[in-house]
């Protein structure tokens, strides 16, 4: 294996050891996805409004905001020992470090999504009619595309005084196309539409996140370098 | 005897305040540099440029006759930092630390390298233990072992006795006179006159940003450098 493989893969399993540990981000993340849907479940009216309506729409803001709680503290335990400035004094190109910590949040954030997903359909009482390989396809390319530009603004963002509270003000503009995309996909997806009226907007989501990833490795090291 | 280590008109600017000044200094294989100077003279600032993890604002670096290039990777084997920061996980063991810090500079062998270190800084038996249960004492000495893990050319110390106990600093104080072996380059930036005198080769005073004095530890008065470095201090502008 190449170093820089090996750099990607060692940063990748230090943060998600790091997250087996403390638990802080998961945790948070899940029980915002698994509150936020009993609250949507308590407060539709069913009598005027169908679930699958507006589900996927749910589904989706559930994502974006349960995801910023946990991709806002990327860089929480790296500062606090100035550990990141270890990673950035060792011979690691930015480009693996930000690859390395984007596929540690990825991962977390699919697991996330599939917890919302999983908590919206059984509260709900959803059946996705449509290809359940799609959706999860479509998933995974939105929260790939989120923790891209999540990550690189976690850097941009640890690094003043506002924090994570700014952190929200760069991404949601930057998100929305993942956002609508995304509900697209998975509203026609509940509904049983075939898969065929869905193929656009998955292959639309999987450019975004290319550009995301290609995005974010490039600008990376103009954010964390002094 | 090469030159390994190169500053000419190093420069740091924070906005309108100028940290270091047009700094210029120069050190062969082996030699061990003492920086000593009073709070906010710019000595973090000088040593952090000379590690690269500060860009000068102009100034040059250069390591072995290569100049500093940020975009590149190559130089960063030939340096070693200890900075006030560990550079450490709390939530993972002393080894796993050295583990992750070794696996991202390609080492070989390095189980061994990490057994190695953590016998030289006293800390085999607390191998397995998280960074969050060890004492300050031990995380520094820790730090060292991170800082060495790769065998640097050149060592950069920022004030490494700073709220040590005797036994810590008794441990430190022996490995970095290993360091005195003839194959690395070290500076050290300390406040502490006495421990800087007993392992420097090389003395220099920094005030207001500037290299205020530079001699030989050899040349020192030891006795009267306390009254001699007050004197510097006070006498620049």
């Amino acid at each position: 294996m190449s170093l820089y493989l090996q750099q990607i893969k060692v940063i990748f399993w230090k943060d998600l050891l790091l997250e087996f540990r403390t638990k802080e981000r998961l945790i948070a993340m899940a029980a915002f996805a698994v509150l936020t849907g009993i609250l949507f479940n308590y407060t539709l009216d069913t009598t005027r409004l169908q679930p699958q309506d507006v589900a996927a729409g749910l589904i989706w803001m559930t994502i974006v905001f349960g995801g910023l709680l946990g991709v806002g503290r990327t860089f929480h335990l790296e500062n606090q020992d100035g550990a990141f400035q270890g990673i950035l004094m060792s011979p690691t190109p930015r480009d693996a470090v930000f690859i390395g910590k984007t596929l540690a949040n990825f991962l977390l954030l699919y697991v996330i999504a599939l917890l919302v997903l999983w908590v919206f359909t059984f509260l709900f009482a959803l059946e996705i009619g449509g290809s359940i390989w799609a959706l999860l396809l479509a998933l995974a390319l939105g929260s790939l595309a989120f923790v891209a530009l999540g990550t690189l603004f976690a850097a941009v963002s640890s690094g003043t005084h506002m924090g994570e509270t700014l952190l929200p003000i760069l991404v949601f503009p930057l998100l929305l196309p993942v956002v609508i995309w995304g509900g697209v996909v998975t509203g026609r997806l509940l509904a049983g539409r075939p898969v065929s009226e869905v193929v656009g907007s998955i292959r639309l989501l999987g450019a975004f996140a290319l550009v995301a990833m290609a995005a974010g490795a490039l600008l990376f090291r103009f954010v964390v370098e002094d | 005897m090469d030159t390994v280590l190169e500053a000419k008109g190093l420069v740091r600017e924070y906005g309108p305040v100028v940290a270091v000044n047009g700094v210029d200094l120069s050190l062969q294989q082996g030699e061990f540099l003492g920086i000593f100077g009073p709070n906010g003279a710019g000595k973090s600032s000088l040593l952090g440029m000379l590690g690269g993890g500060l860009r000068p604002t102009s100034g040059s670096v250069s390591i072995c006759g290569e100049p500093l290039n940020f975009s590149e990777v190559d130089w960063r084997y030939r340096v070693g930092v200890l900075s006030h920061q560990g550079f450490l996980y709390e939530q993972l063991t002393a080894k796993e630390n050295l583990q992750f810090y070794g696996q991202l500079f390609g080492l070989t062998e390095l189980d061994s390298r990490i057994g190695r270190r953590l016998e030289q800084v006293g800390l085999t038996e607390r191998a397995g233990s998280r960074v969050s249960e060890l004492s300050h004492g031990m995380r520094h000495r820790l730090s060292l072992a991170r800082t060495l893990l790769h065998d640097p050319d050149v060592v950069l110390l920022d004030e490494p006795f700073t709220g040590l106990d005797p036994s810590a600093s008794a441990v430190l104080r022996d490995v970095l006179r290993e360091l005195k072996d003839g194959s690395r380059t070290v500076v050290m930036v300390t406040h502490n006159l006495s421990e800087g005198l007993e392992l420097a080769t090389h003395i220099t005073i920094q005030v207001s940003g500037r290299l205020a004095w530079q001699g030989m530890a050899a040349e020192v008065d030891r006795v009267g450098f306390g009254r001699f470095y007050h004197d510097v201090v006070e006498g620049h502008p």
